[in-house]
C-alpha cells in the first residue's frame, strides 16, 4: 500500500488562524470581522473583495492513499499541484473542480462550489466532499465527515462549506473522493442551429454514461465521451460528427475567451431547458441546465431564467436580486457557526439573506 | 375517564384532544394496544411506547401536528416505514410519533427530465418499479428497498449495494419539501435544493441527509433518475480466507475498475443465506464476493476481463460469471436476505455499520472475531465492501440475563476499533440511540458543542426527535469516564 507524498510545500498555519479568529471572536485586537482568502484567482468573477486572512498559506497534501481514492489536502494547496500528484497515479478528483489559475487553491473552490462541464453527466463537487477540517466562528478547531466513502455520524456540516463562501468558518483541510483517469477521453462536434438543440438533448440521454460534457457555442454542439478506449470509439462511430477542437479544460477553469466580456452571468436551469438565447452572446452547458451569458441585459435574463424555474449567478457586470434562498436557515446556521458573525459578513449579507444581490 | 387517561397530565389530554380534530378515527391511536407496533424500529431492543401515534395523509397534516406539538410543548419522532437499524424511529415517552408512511403516493416520473416527484412514505422499491417503464430507476437500493420509505432513506442518508458507483442518497436527491422548526418560519414549508443542479444559497440539501429527523419533517422528495443500464454481469469470487477476500476488493480498485457494486460475505453469512433461499453459493468458501460491472456492453467486457484477472491474480479459489439474469437475480437475492437469513439462526441479532478504509476491512473483521470470543458470542459479516462500510451481525439470545449487555459491548468495542483505523461510527444507519455513546468517542466536546448548536439553531423547541443522535455533554463525559476506568 503505497502512501504518496507531494511536492508542495507543506506550511500548517492552523494554531495563528484560529488564535486570529478567536481574538476577533473575543472582541479583541482591530478585526471584527475577517474576510477569508485563497490566491484571489477567482476575483474576476465576483469574488474581489480583499482578503484580510489569507488561507494560501496553508498548504500541503496531508494525506493521499490511490488505493483509497480519497486524498486530504490543506486548503491553501494549489488545485494545479494536487493534480499533478494525482495525474502521476492516473486518477483525478471525481469531479471537475475548476481552477482559473495556476494558483487557485483548493480552499477556495470549495467556498465558491462551482462545477465544470461534465457535472451534468456525473458527481457534483459537494458530491465528493468527504470531510474536512475547520476553524468555527468561536476559534475552536473542529472536524466533520471523515476520510472514508460513507459516514453518517453526525450532521453533515463538510459538504455544508461547499459554495457557502468562507461563511461559515476558515476551512483548514478537506477530504475527496478520487477516482481513476478514464481510458480515453474523446470529443465531436456537430453543426446545430438553436432550434434544434431539444432534439439533441433527446438523442444525448441515450448517450450515457460515457457521455462526459456537452457545451453548445457559435452554432456548434461539441459532445465529449470518457471511458473504455473500445467502448467510446463504438459510441463515435455510431455518432459521427467532427473531431472536436473545443479545449475543455479552458471551458471548465473559465478561461476561453468566451468569459472574459465585461459583462457575465451564469443562469442555472431545469434540465432540458430552452432558454430563449436572445441576449448577448451564449454558450450552453449541461444539456441545457447552465448557460452562460456574455455582455447581456441581466435583468431580462433573470426574468426569464426564473419562468422557467431557474435563477442567476452574476460574474460580472449589473447585479441581479437573489431569490429562493431560504433567509430563516441561513441565519440560524449562520449564527450557530459563527455566532459573532466573524467570517466574510459582506458575502453573507449579499447572498444569503435574501434581500442582497447576486 | 378509562384508565389510560387517569395517567396522562390534563396537557397530555388536551394535546389528544386537539390532535383528534387533525387526526379523526383510526389515524391517531393512543391506546397500549395499538400503540404497541410502534414502539421500536427493526432494532427491537430499544423499545419505548408514545404518547400517541398519528398517521400523517398530507403535508398539512404534519404542519398542524407540529404546530400542536409547539403549543403543548410535546416532543415528535417521525416515522417512515420503521426499517431503520438505529432505533431513529424509536418513540420518546410523553411524545408524539408521526407516521409519514400513509404519504406513499409517487407523485410524477419524469421521463424527459429523468426525476421523480414522491411523497416521503413511498416505498424505496416502488419508485424503480414505476419507473422502469421509461427505462429509468432509483439507483439508492438498500437491502430493505421493499419496505424503507424515501423519507427514511434521505433521514438516514441510506447506501444500498449500488451505491459505490451510482452514490448514496444524498448524490441522488434534487431536492426536498420539508417543514421547519427553526424559530423564525415555524411550521413553514420549505424548499431545499433544486431542480437545477445547481442552488443558490447554502447546501441545505445536503445537512438535512442523515440528519434523523432532527432538523425538520420531509413531505416531498424529488429525486433523480438513472437509465437502466445496457447491460450489467455479475461475477461471484470464492475465497479460502476473508483476507484475501478483502484484500482483492483493495486490488480491483487499484487496477482502475469502479464496480457498479462489490459486496462481501463470510462464512456465517454464506451458509445461513444458502439455507434460506438457495442462492447457489458455495459453501466451503470462507468468503465470497459478489461484483457487479455495469454499462456499454464493450465497457463491461473489458473491465470483466481485468476484474477476473485481479480476483485470480488475488487468490480467488474460483471465479463465477452469471450465465444469465436468472443467476443473478438468484445470487443477489441471497445477499439481500442476508439478514432475515441470519435471523432465523439465532433468537435476536444485532447489525452495526461501521466504515473504514477499504485496506483495513480485513483488520476490522479478524479484530471482530477476536472480540466476539472475548464476549461469547457470533458475527456473522455481509457487507458493501467497495465502499468500507462493514456490518458485522452479532447473534445472540434475548432470554440470557445479560446477552444483550454482552452485545452491546461488543458492539461498542468493534465501533470503537473502526474509529481507531481511521473510520466511522456509521456509514448508512445512523446514531439514533444506538452509537449515541460512541459519538462522544468519535467527535471532540467542541465538535459536539457544534451539532448541538446547529440542532438548537434550527429546532429551537428541541421538539424534533431529541434526545438522539447527538450526546449532551454530561453523557459524554460519563461515557468517557466510564471507557477509560473500565475499558
Ligand atoms: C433487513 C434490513 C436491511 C437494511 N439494509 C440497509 C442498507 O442496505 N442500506 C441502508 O442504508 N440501510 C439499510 N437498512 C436500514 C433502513 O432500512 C434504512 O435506514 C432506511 O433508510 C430507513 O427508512 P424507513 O422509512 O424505514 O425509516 P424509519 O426507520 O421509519 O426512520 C428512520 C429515521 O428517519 C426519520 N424519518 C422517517 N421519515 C421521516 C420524515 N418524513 N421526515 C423526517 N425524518 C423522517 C426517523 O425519525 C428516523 O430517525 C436495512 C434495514 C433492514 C431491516
Amino acid at each position: 500500500m503505497a502512501d504518496v507524498t507531494s511536492h508542495t510545500v507543506a506550511c500548517d498555519i492552523s494554531d495563528a488562524i484560529a488564535t486570529q479568529v478567536a481574538a476577533a471572536y473575543r472582541g479583541e485586537g482591530d478585526v471584527a470581522s475577517i474576510c477569508l482568502g485563497g490566491s484571489g484567482s477567482r476575483a474576476a468573477f465576483g469574488l474581489g473583495d480583499q482578503a484580510t486572512l489569507s488561507l494560501s498559506g496553508h498548504t500541503g497534501v496531508e494525506d493521499y492513499q490511490p488505493d483509497e481514492l480519497t486524498l486530504r489536502a490543506r486548503t491553501g494547496t494549489p488545485i494545479a499541484e494536487i493534480e499533478a500528484l494525482l495525474n502521476a497515479n492516473n486518477q483525478w478528483f471525481a469531479a471537475e473542480i475548476p481552477s482559473p489559475s495556476s494558483s487557485s487553491t483548493l480552499g477556495g473552490a470549495i467556498a465558491c462550489g462551482w462545477d465544470g462541464p461534465g457535472r451534468a453527466f456525473g458527481s457534483a463537487l459537494r458530491d465528493i466532499v468527504l470531510g474536512c477540517q475547520l476553524v468555527n466562528g468561536r476559534g475552536e478547531i473542529v472536524r466533520f465527515g471523515g476520510q472514508v466513502m460513507k459516514n453518517v455520524a453526525g450532521f453533515d456540516l463538510a459538504r455544508l462549506q461547499v459554495g457557502a463562501l468562507g461563511t461559515l468558518g476558515a476551512m483548514l483541510d478537506v477530504t475527496l473522493r478520487l477516482q481513476p483517469q478514464p481510458e480515453c477521453t474523446k470529443s465531436v462536434a456537430f453543426d446545430v442551429a438553436p432550434e434544434g438543440l431539444d432534439a439533441w438533448w433527446q438523442r444525448t440521454r441515450s448517450l450515457r454514461p460515457l457521455l462526459s460534457g456537452s457545451c453548445y457555442f457559435e452554432g456548434r454542439l461539441h459532445l465529449r465521451f470518457s471511458g473504455r478506449e473500445l467502448a467510446v470509439s463504438d459510441v463515435l462511430q455510431q455518432l459521427g460528427g467532427e473531431v472536436s477542437p473545443l479545449d475543455w479544460r479552458a471551458l471548465m477553469d473559465l478561461n476561453s475567451a468566451f468569459f472574459h466580456g465585461e459583462r457575465l452571468a451564469c443562469a442555472y436551469l431545469p434540465r432540458y431547458s430552452s432558454l430563449p438565447l436572445n441576449s448577448g452572446k451564449a454558450l450552453v452547458e449541461w444539456e441545457g441546465a447552465r448557460v452562460w451569458v456574455r455582455d447581456g441585459d441581466h435583468l431580462a435574463l433573470a426574468r426569464d431564467v426564473a419562468a422557467l424555474g431557474g435563477f442567476v449567478r452574476v460574474m460580472r457586470g449589473p447585479a441581479v436580486s437573489l431569490q429562493g434562498v431560504t433567509s430563516a436557515w441561513h441565519r440560524a446556521l449562520k449564527s450557530a457557526l459563527d455566532p459573532k458573525g466573524v467570517f466574510n459578513p459582506v458575502h453573507f449579507d449579499r447572498c444569503f439573506t435574501g434581500e442582497g444581490f447576486a | 375517564m378509562s384508565h389510560i387517561d387517569s395517567v396522562r397530565t390534563a396537557d397530555e389530554q388536551a394535546f389528544i384532544a386537539a390532535l383528534r380534530k387533525v387526526f379523526p378515527g383510526e389515524r391517531l391511536f393512543v391506546n397500549r394496544e395499538n400503540l404497541a407496533p410502534y414502539e421500536c424500529d427493526a432494532l427491537p431492543v430499544y423499545t419505548t411506547q408514545a404518547l400517541a401515534v398519528a398517521l400523517a395523509e398530507s403535508e398539512q397534516d404534519v404542519v398542524e401536528a407540529l404546530q400542536l406539538c409547539k403549543k403543548f410543548g410535546i416532543p415528535v419522532v417521525s416515522r417512515g416505514a420503521g426499517t431503520g437499524l438505529s432505533a431513529g424511529a424509536k418513540p420518546i415517552a410523553g411524545g408524539l410519533l408521526l407516521v409519514t408512511a400513509p404519504m406513499k403516493q409517487i407523485l410524477e416520473v419524469d421521463q424527459v427530465a429523468m426525476t421523480a416527484r414522491v411523497q416521503p412514505g413511498a416505498i424505496n422499491q416502488q419508485l424503480s418499479i414505476a419507473s422502469a417503464p421509461h427505462g429509468l430507476y432509483y439507483a439508492p437500493d438498500p437491502s430493505s428497498q421493499i419496505a424503507c420509505s424515501i423519507g427514511g432513506n434521505v433521514a438516514e442518508n441510506a447506501g444500498g449495494v449500488h451505491c459505490l458507483k451510482y452514490g448514496v442518497t444524498v448524490q441522488n436527491v434534487l431536492s426536498l419539501r420539508l417543514v421547519s422548526a427553526a424559530e423564525e418560519n415555524f411550521g413553514e414549508v420549505i424548499t431545499l435544493g433544486s431542480n437545477c443542479l445547481s442552488q443558490p444559497g447554502f447546501d441545505l440539501l445536503a445537512l438535512v441527509h442523515g440528519s434523523e429527523g432532527g432538523l425538520g419533517i420531509i413531505t416531498e422528495v424529488t429525486v433523480k433518475l438513472t437509465p437502466v443500464p445496457e447491460q450489467t454481469r455479475t461475477l461471484m469470487a470464492d475465497f479460502g480466507s476473508v483476507r484475501q477476500a478483502a484484500d482483492a476488493v483493495s486490488a480491483i480498485v487499484r487496477a482502475g475498475v469502479i464496480p457498479a457494486a462489490l459486496e462481501m460475505m463470510d462464512k456465517l453469512a454464506i451458509s445461513a443465506t444458502e439455507a434460506f433461499c438457495k442462492a447457489g453459493y458455495n459453501l466451503d468458501a470462507a468468503g465470497i464476493l459478489l461484483i457487479d460491472l455495469d454499462g456499454h456492453p464493450l465497457e463491461v467486457e473489458a473491465e470483466l476481463s481485468i476484474v477476473e484477472r485481479v480476483l485470480a491474480e488475488s487468490g480467488a479459489i474460483a471465479v463465477h460469471l452469471a450465465s444469465d439474469d436468472e443467476q443473478r437475480a438468484r445470487w443477489w437475492k441471497g445477499r439481500k436476505s442476508a439478514f432475515p437469513a441470519i435471523g432465523r439462526l439465532t433468537p435476536d441479532y444485532y447489525c452495526i455499520d461501521g466504515t473504514v478504509p477499504r485496506h483495513r476491512i480485513g483488520d476490522v473483521l479478524e479484530a471482530s472475531e477476536r472480540f466476539a470470543e472475548k464476549y461469547a458470542l457470533r458475527v456473522a459479516n455481509v457487507f458493501h465492501a467497495g465502499d468500507g462500510n462493514l456490518h458485522p451481525i452479532i447473534m445472540f439470545d434475548g432470554r440470557e440475563p445479560d446477552a444483550l449487555e454482552r452485545t452491546e459491548k461488543l458492539a461498542a468495542d468493534i465501533l470503537e476499533y473502526c474509529i481507531e483505523v481511521g473510520g466511522t461510527i456509521t456509514g448508512e444507519h445512523g446514531v439514533g440511540v444506538e452509537k449515541i455513546n460512541q459519538m462522544a468517542v468519535q467527535f471532540s466536546d467542541a465538535e459536539l458543542a457544534q451539532f448541538r448548536a446547529i440542532k438548537s439553531a434550527l429546532d429551537p423547541h428541541n421538539l424534533l426527535n431529541p434526545d438522539k443522535q447527538i450526546p449532551t455533554l454530561a453523557r459524554c463525559q460519563e461515557y468517557r469516564a466510564l471507557r477509560s476506568c473500565c475499558g
